[in-house]
């Protein structure tokens, strides 16, 4: 039984805790303000080894596990959000899939650069039409030459606008629903490819998030992953698999933020005359937090665990998805309630916990479609 | 028992409802939310159709109506836009005080430039951090003569740039609490805007009296009496935020419909699911509970005999199904929901500020304990 990080990871926690509090804590109140990316944190990185954790070191990669990848995602998004999703997405979403299904030369041409923080990627599945459903996609790439014609449109992109490649699901035979799907690295340079707009949000405001366009953008063949056509349904699924499983933490990570910013906020506010942290409904409050981190954290590192032996399922990483990024709402809710007109204030960042607390319960399957998958793998 | 809106009421509720659709421009209401303006010419139009004040007496230029009939004005209004729905029922705050306590002269000076739509006010109560807790006041009226010079600070303070005066709690060495009528026309107030998460249309601010001068025809009412007029507005003040909660959680529900009804995923729309089925049925029964405690309460309100009882649980509970209500209806939405591009996005964010309005749920449980448990039960 998984109890505990072990010594080892204990003083990864910390190692990256430091490096993020120095790098990337006082980048993010510019960013929220300005709605944009640091792109220059993507080099910090990864000279810090802190991109693509998964990666080999075959590419240049650190070759950590699941575990320490999710220890960086929460340590990150307890710092930010937004920025914790581009970075979230560079390891997992875009990279994934070349790692997992790419050929050789596609690892060493995009991996390597990727994990240096050279290159920055992107995963581009939903559309203005398929969000949940993700065979219901229109994107075609219809065969020219020795390569394919892409044609379509994609939105609510991480990366997007900043993206110097981007990892694209479109159907080579969209006569097969689902099992037509095929997966290719466009890059930025491609004719046909382009960024419509960039997209303003409810929360991640210092994440990137785009609608993109591909008007006959021609790839060559050999940046289709897999080597030949369909199958990309299987290699997606993987992809979500492992992305869904990284939710855990970047719920627990920006619950964390939150349990953390009330705490501190209890502890030093009086109410009529009387320390908020004597009132025994707000005593707790804070308790249920603390006990909502624990089991999130627990949930969490055992589906890296199980992923790390290679025995996590749909079922499990729909599991902890769903499980964090529910629970996560009602530790953000409960500390922007007991703030009153203190928590609206746009200084503090208990409101943008909220916010950015708020998105988790969409990406990467709905919290709906968690439910579909995990009552699918029941058996029903 | 007549649960039913009478021909007259219906009557004011679909001239409102017809006037918000006819005039709030969705995009005119993202723009203002996101420039933090305030609906000028919306205010204007709406004053000159009546929908301001329209529970002030017919001899200040009122229709005589009750504050029922207001909460239906702005219920109908935050049902179409919850910012400008809001923002528009914001610019008569505390005018309640007046009505009841002030003089004759006082309700002509102050009430009919607010019905013309010529003039906005705001209350200055609060001191501390959260913003109902008027116990610690440092607010000083001093009598010097026919004047009172007002020095210190209030916090939290809506429509604190745009009001043209203040309905402020102070306190005087000698008389003990009252209200008095703070003009800004008059040297001393000086404005600290605060930028918040929701509502963005209403300025927002701390203000600082520095011995500004008041005529003592500006006092309301009687001296020591202040505190009796601040928890007077502060049940009206609670019943328009009900209403701004009501419409919001019904304009919430309204989008959420209409999103359901034309999305399609996975070959069915969105309305075809039972979970999303489910959804919805739990918004339209949230909104009904909470429009008759709303419409109890506000009836109350108008026969002078509000039940402090019932009026708890009216906030609590409306407080609830608009977060809850809201929430799901962002969720229906999907990704989409999280965009700033769709109304459901600044709903989200407004109904957390709306929510303020209504108290939060400890202190309303406080209130609803102490009157079930009776005083002494909490004594040792």
């Amino acid at each position: 039984m998984f109890y505990e990080l072990n010594d080892e990871q204990k003083a990864f926690r910390q190692r990256v805790r430091q490096i993020y509090e120095r790098e990337v804590s006082p980048l993010v109140e510019e960013c929220e303000r300005n709605e944009t990316f640091p792109v220059q944190l993507f080099p910090i990185l990864g000279a810090e080894h802190l991109l693509c954790l998964r990666c080999p070191k075959k590419y240049g990669g650190p070759g950590l596990d699941k575990i320490s990848e999710c220890i960086t995602v929460e340590e990150l998004n307890r710092i930010c959000v937004g920025i914790g999703a581009s970075i979230m997405v560079q390891g997992g979403l875009a990279t994934d899939p070349i790692l997992h299904f790419g050929s050789e030369d596609l690892k060493q041409k995009y991996l390597s650069p990727a994990v240096r923080g050279e290159k920055i990627g992107s995963f581009a599945l939903t559309e203005p039409n398929a969000g949940s459903d993700a065979s219901g996609i229109r994107t075609t790439a219809v065969k020219h030459g020795e390569g394919y014609r892409i044609n379509g449109s994609k939105t609510f992109i991480t990366n997007g606008t900043i993206c110097h490649f981007a990892t694209v699901a479109a159907y080579t035979d969209p006569s097969k629903r689902g099992k037509g799907i095929n997966l290719f690295v466009v890059e930025r340079e491609d004719s046909g490819f382009s960024v419509i707009k960039k997209l303003r949000k409810l929360g991640n405001h210092s994440a990137d998030t785009a609608e993109l366009a591909f008007d006959d953008c021609y790839v060559p063949k050999e940046r289709m992953l897999g080597g030949q056509e369909g199958g990309g349904l299987g290699q997606l699924e993987e992809t979500l698999k492992s992305g869904r499983l990284t939710y855990g933490a970047r719920s627990t990570g920006v619950g964390q933020a939150a349990f953390e910013a009330i705490l501190s906020y209890v502890k030093k506010t009086e109410r009529h005359g009387q320390p908020l942290s004597k009132s025994q409904a707000i005593r707790f409050i804070l308790a249920e937090m603390a006990m909502s981190l624990e089991v999130m954290r627990y949930v969490t590192y055992r589906g890296g665990w199980l992923f790390d032996q290679g025995l996590a399922t749909m079922k499990d990483a729909s599991v902890v998805k769903l499980f964090c990024s529910e629970t996560v709402q009602s530790i953000v809710q409960k500390a922007m309630t007991i703030q009153k007109n203190a928590g609206l204030m746009i200084d503090n960042p208990v409101q943008r916990f909220l916010r950015d607390g708020r998105a988790n319960k969409i990406p990467e399957g709905t919290s709906e479609v968690q439910h579909l998958v995990i009552a699918g793998g029941l058996g029903l | 028992m007549d649960f039913r809106l009478s021909d007259e009421q219906k009557d004011i509720q679909k001239a409102a409802r017809e006037f918000a659709q006819g005039e709030f421009d969705p995009d005119v209401a993202l723009e203002l939310d996101e420039n933090g303006k305030f609906p000028e010419s919306l205010w204007k139009k709406a004053a000159q159709l009546g929908f301001i004040g329209m529970h002030y007496p017919e001899e200040v230029g009122g229709q005589g109506l009750g504050l029922l009939e207001n909460l239906l004005v702005i219920e109908a209004f935050c049902r179409v836009d919850s910012g400008i729905g809001a923002a528009l029922s914001t610019v008569d705050l505390g005018s309640e005080a007046i009505l009841k306590f002030g003089s004759q002269g006082q309700k002509k000076q102050f009430l009919v430039p607010l019905i013309k739509g010529e003039k906005r006010m705001g209350v200055a109560f609060a001191e501390s951090e959260d913003g109902n807790d008027f116990s610690p006041l440092s607010a000083v009226s001093e009598r010097k003569g026919q004047e009172y010079f007002v020095r210190g600070e209030k916090r939290f303070v809506l429509n604190a740039s745009l009001a043209d005066s203040f309905l402020t709690l102070c306190k005087e060495p000698k008389e003990g609490w009252i209200t008095l009528m703070v003009e800004r026309a008059g040297d001393g107030i000086a404005v600290h805007p605060i930028e918040k998460m929701g509502l963005k249309m209403i300025s927002f601010g701390d203000l600082l009296f520095k011995d500004v001068r008041v005529p003592v025809a500006n006092r309301i009412g009687r001296e020591g009496d202040g505190m009796t007029h601040a928890l007077h507005c502060r049940q009206a003040m609670g019943l328009r935020s009900a209403a701004q909660a009501l419409g919001t959680a019904e304009g919430a529900l309204d989008m959420a419909m209409g999103h359901a009804k034309q999305r399609e995923q996975f070959g069915r729309r969105l309305s075809q699911f039972q979970a999303i089925r489910h959804k919805l049925a739990d918004m339209a029964v949230g909104i009904e509970v909470a429009r008759w405690l709303a419409y109890k309460s506000a009836t109350e309100y108008d026969q002078g005999k509000i039940d402090p009882l019932f009026f708890s649980i009216t906030q609590l509970e409306v407080g609830r199904k608009l977060v809850r209500g809201v929430d799901e209806a962002l969720q229906i939405f999907g990704g989409y929901g999280y965009m700033a591009e769709q109304a459901i996005e600044h709903y989200f964010r407004d109904a957390w500020a709306i929510g303020v309005g209504l108290g939060t749920e400890e202190e309303q449980k406080d209130a609803i304990a102490d009157i079930v448990l009776g005083p002494d039960s909490i004594k040792k």
